[in-house]
């Protein structure tokens, strides 16, 4: 069950811990390491990487006795959470955390995966999946070296300082995998869609998709629900208007504007990263799409990053490419920006056969044909933008997820830091206990409602594949009033998707 | 139900008439080794059922139902009759599939296996299969367990699609749930601490000295005879809201009757007795509510003098049960500290004539009759809030449970549990017919279990108020300083309904509290 195989020198003071291993690898004795693909940290001592990757595999060989189809997804310690995510077949990331009242280290399991998940559907969008690389060189050096420098420049936006800081209760009303939409007005939505249109003729015969963004939120998309997700994802950690006038990156309010340029060098201090789009590990050229600071905004509106090397002879960029989850098409992305207009461009690689010359036409074509329509969406968007606190709703705190689409709207974060962090421990306990009770369910219709010991109420409503979660601080105390105060929200904003009637 | 007179030592406390029948006591899970030869060894035989509705729907003579999840189910007539024939010989045995290991499909699709093992990796005690053959197992629990503690912490829960396997770690004994019954984890875990509170019950924790000595220590002969109390302890958990509310529950009696059991069992108090407790029918409930709990799944024979150690009171020492069936379903249990007194204990039952002044003062009468009566029924609950009974023992309020079908309460309530903090007392009403089957029961008692371990979270609890939906029942919870409410509704329920039938409920049952609840008896000092 490999519990034997490794000295167990644990430590219980890392506060995360996080490792990917192949179960396919590494069989015999002696050979455990083979097994690893990635740890961090990565100078913890062998025996205690081996001991974490150790009953890990015992705990998915032993609940396979009795749960064949579901094997371990979480184990819980006094100490510390490990979770549990099957990316591939056979490829498992698990990630440890200490859990510490002190220093707010209270998580939610699922939020933790989220973030796993999120890793891996990032690495597979820009290198193709872990199997296919461990396929290319068995070795696993190619592997290794990739995750490496992937999750590393993933981490460094969670960093502050020199720690962590992980999604924990008080991110209860966010939604890790979705993306935020824009509500546009009638006219401004007719313009879109008129854009899309001749984005899409830009691109003719090429079948290719189009996204567009404004500030940190998305407005339209051709693109399939998951890989709108993943490109929205990368979207808002490397390219909005934001992010590129900062300098750096923002990974979220508490972090807005500082740290990360910062925290990245910490990071590379540590792990002996060299300051270059590329670095060559054990001999393989790798990309590192995260990497802060390598996008920019050319002249002609168009971003830039060398990240994908750049042209030998005419030192232009090479233009990125990003693989498709479900058709597993490889695409060029092309990004153009204006003010806070976003548009991504993804056009299959294997439509462009003159490779970079036709990327040029293309964009020769977009600002030809496309840049009014842009200029005019930009105005009226911006004209009907709301600003930050757009979607505040007075006296609630609410996130809401439609699940189907993957799209999810939440009261802003500044409103969010307002509430109690006993309401926020609350609400936390509440969505641990409903994604417990909807997966034990697979039901379409539930409902929580509880008043907790500070007066707030906490309501969590699964309905049509849309989840509600609200919390009120300010609110009468009976459930009457609470559940009408959910029905007049639901009525008004959801499109009474979670009225009784 | 039981009366019960209680102190420490000498110091006799006040007593009364408690009861514990509101179970469905019958329909039980077979799994409890007979005393064949004993004929008031109706330990584990739910004789007639509290409610006329579960015998109505159910009552059908010894029919065994095995249900794909392994849980054997029998539903006993009214007359108590228990099945016999092919099954018998398992009974005896006291486990159910005793042949099955590790390796047999059967019993990996067992839907809750609990283990007991010790420190060194052997197996003492599991729920299904032979010990002996898990002992490859066993070794692979206690490996999980210690490589966690290797590294400093201490595995509590692993999740795994609907399975759940939790840990429990008392000193050298390790006890371990693996259950997809979708109960919640603090349920699981309380389980697993009776469990072991059981174990001390029989034994007393002095057996740590033993592993102490010797690590690879065999406990599985101290334990030898007595799978049949895990097992029924095992049943109860989803039988007996007793065993998650750590409360117990008392037999309907008028105020004086319950009076005049406890002055009668008072009487004992010179006698070295430490506490004298009158039981009924299934056994529930506890001097500190689990280890009544404990005691009166323990107790099975006739008549009996056996060493128990009562965990809560005092888990190192041992003190004597005296249990004495006074009619098939009342018995009268009596604890000493003293090893030599079961004929002194027999001769004080005598001397005082409990058994006949009981009789004499009609108290046994009126306990058979509240057992045929039953509980709290939801089609009771005073519709006019102005109505007030005041007592459920007017002449004609309370019918033979037989005779009546219960279809549900106003506005849908299906059922409630109402549990006085003070009185670490709970009442809970019959099942109606919505919930008629044990299946039905157990997926309710489940409910609540997730609503109660919800409203006591640790971390952030207790919470004042919940009211969860899913697609069975509307359920809603209330705790306040002074009681506990738990009640359940048709899904359909209108919630503003709802909230006005559970305000009526806590009314009703404040009118009648001093026929459901003991009062100033449960005075001990721990």
């Amino acid at each position: 069950m490999g519990l034997s195989s490794a000295a167990n020198t644990t430590t219980t003071s890392e506060p995360l811990k996080l490792c990917i291993f192949d179960l396919r690898r590494g069989q015999h004795e002696g050979e455990e390491l083979e097994k690893i693909l990635f740890f961090f940290p990565a100078d913890l001592p062998f025996p205690a990487q081996l001991s974490v990757v150790g009953l890990s595999e015992g705990l998915i060989t032993f609940t396979r006795i009795f749960s064949p189809e579901a094997a371990c997804e979480v184990i819980e310690a006094e100490m510390h959470s490990h979770v549990f995510f099957e990316a591939e077949p056979d490829i498992w990331m698990v990630m440890v955390v200490a859990k510490n009242k002190e220093t707010e280290a209270i998580w939610r399991i699922e939020a933790l995966r989220s973030v796993l998940k999120e890793i891996h559907s990032l690495f597979v969008m820009f290198h193709g999946s872990i199997r296919m690389l461990l396929d290319k060189e068995p070795g696993g050096g190619l592997i290794r070296s990739h995750l490496y420098t992937f999750i590393m420049d993933y981490l460094s936006d969670f960093l502050m300082g020199n720690k962590f800081l992980l999604p924990n209760f008080r991110d209860s009303l966010k939604e890790r995998g979705t993306v935020q939409m824009l509500t546009v007005g009638r006219e401004a939505a007719i313009e879109v869609q008129s854009l899309v249109g001749t984005l899409d003729s830009c691109m003719g015969n090429a079948l290719g998709y189009s996204v567009i963004l404004f500030q940190d939120l998305l407005v339209s998309t051709t693109l399939s629900p998951d890989d709108t997700v993943n490109l929205f994802s990368y979207g808002i950690l490397r390219l909005t208007q934001r992010i590129l006038s900062s300098g750096g990156s923002t990974w979220s309010y508490l972090r807005k504007g500082n740290a990360s340029s910062h925290a990245e060098s910490a990071l590379d201090r540590l792990h002996g990263l060299q300051d270059g789009s590329s670095v060559r590990g054990d001999n393989f050229q790798i990309l590192r799409p995260l990497q802060h600071g390598k996008w920019s905004k050319g002249k002609d509106g168009f971003l830039v990053t060398d990240i994908w090397g750049v042209e030998v002879g005419n030192l232009v960029p090479t233009t990125p490419t990003i693989w498709l989850q479900q058709t597993e098409h490889k695409m060029y992305l092309c990004a153009y920006q204006h003010k806070s207009l976003t548009i991504i461009l993804l056009i299959p690689v294997t439509s462009m056969l003159n490779g970079e010359e036709g990327i040029s036409m293309l964009k020769q074509q977009l600002l030809e044909n496309a840049s009014l329509k842009i200029h005019k969406v930009e105005e009226k968007l911006a004209k009907g933008w709301g600003g930050e606190n757009a979607y505040h709703v007075k006296g609630y705190r609410y996130l809401l997820v439609d699940g189907d689409s993957n799209i999810s709207r939440a009261s802003p974060s500044g409103k969010v830091t307002t509430l109690t962090k006993e309401s926020l421990l609350a609400l936390n306990k509440v969505r641990e206990d409903f994604d417990l009770e909807r997966n034990r369910t697979k039901g379409d219709d539930l409902e929580i409602c509880i008043r907790a010991k500070n007066n707030s109420w906490v309501i969590a409503r699964a309905a049509r594949g849309k989840q509600l979660y609200i919390v009120l601080e300010k609110a009468n105390e009976t459930l009457l009033y609470a559940s009408e105060a959910v029905e007049k929200f639901s009525d008004r904003y959801c499109n009474g998707a979670f009225s009784l009637d | 139900m039981l009366t019960e007179t209680g102190g420490e030592s000498s110091n006799m406390k006040a007593s009364g008439v408690w009861m514990n029948n509101n179970n469905n006591n019958n329909n039980i899970e077979v799994e409890g080794e007979r005393e064949v030869e004993s004929p008031s060894s109706s330990g584990y035989v739910g004789e007639r059922g509290s409610s006329g509705s579960v015998s109505s729907a159910s009552g059908t003579d010894g029919i065994r139902e095995v249900r794909d999840d392994g849980d054997a189910v029998v539903d006993d007539d009214d007359d108590g009759v228990n099945l016999v024939g092919d099954s018998q010989g398992e009974w005896i045995r006291g486990k159910r599939h005793a042949d099955e290991d590790d390796a047999s499909t059967s019993w990996r699709k067992r839907k809750k296996h609990f283990f007991i093992l010790s420190h060194s990796g052997k197996p003492i005690y599991s729920r299904y299969g032979d010990e002996h053959k898990l002992a490859g197992f066993s070794a692979t629990l206690q490996a999980i367990i210690s490589f966690v503690e290797n590294g400093g912490d201490r595995v509590k829960l692993v999740r795994a699609g609907k399975h759940q396997v939790i840990f429990l770690v008392k000193g050298p004994i390790y006890l371990v749930c693996i259950s997809c019954t979708e109960e919640p984890y603090e349920s699981l875990r309380g389980q697993l601490e009776l469990l072991y509170g059981q174990m001390i019950l029989i034994l007393t924790r002095s057996v740590d000295r033993c592993f102490e000595k010797n690590p690879k220590f065999d406990m599985t002969p101290l334990l030898g005879g007595t799978d049949a109390v895990f097992s029924s302890l095992i049943h109860s958990f989803s039988q007996n809201p007793a065993t998650f509310l750590h409360a117990y529950t008392c037999l309907p009696l008028a105020y004086a009757t319950r009076q005049a059991a406890g002055a009668i069992l008072q009487d004992v108090a010179d006698t070295g007795v430490v506490f004298a407790i009158l039981m009924c029918k299934d056994k529930k409930a506890s001097l500190h509510p689990d280890d009544m709990l404990l005691l009166a799944n323990f107790v099975m024979t006739s008549e009996s003098f056996s060493p128990i150690c009562l965990p809560r009171y005092n888990p190192m020492a041992f003190l004597y049960a005296y249990v004495h069936y006074l009619d098939v379903d009342t018995y009268l249990i009596l604890l000493t500290a003293s090893s030599q007194a079961f004929f002194h204990l027999k001769e004080c039952r005598q001397v005082i004539r409990i058994e006949s002044v009981l009789s004499k003062s009609n108290v046994l009468n009126e306990v058979q009759r509240s057992l045929s009566e039953g509980g709290l029924r939801i089609d009771d609950l005073p519709v006019d809030p102005s109505a007030r009974s005041g007592s459920l023992f007017h002449l004609n309020q309370r019918r033979p449970s037989e005779s009546v079908v219960a279809i549900g309460g106003p506005a849908g309530l299906l059922h409630f549990i109402y549990r006085s903090i003070y009185l670490d007392q709970y009442v809970s009403s019959e099942f109606a017919s919505p919930i008629s089957t044990p299946s039905q029961q157990k997926r309710l008692y489940r409910a609540y279990q997730r609503l109660y371990a919800s409203m006591h979270d640790r971390g952030v609890g207790p919470h004042k108020t919940q009211y969860r939906r899913d697609e069975n029942y509307v359920l809603l919870c209330w705790v306040t300083q002074d009681f506990e409410l738990y009640a359940a509704f048709d899904p359909l329920a209108d919630k503003g309904v709802a909230i006005r039938i559970c305000n009526r409920v806590c009314q009703w049952v404040k009118d009648v509290e001093t026929e459901i609840f003991l009062l100033g008896a449960s005075s001990f000092s721990w």
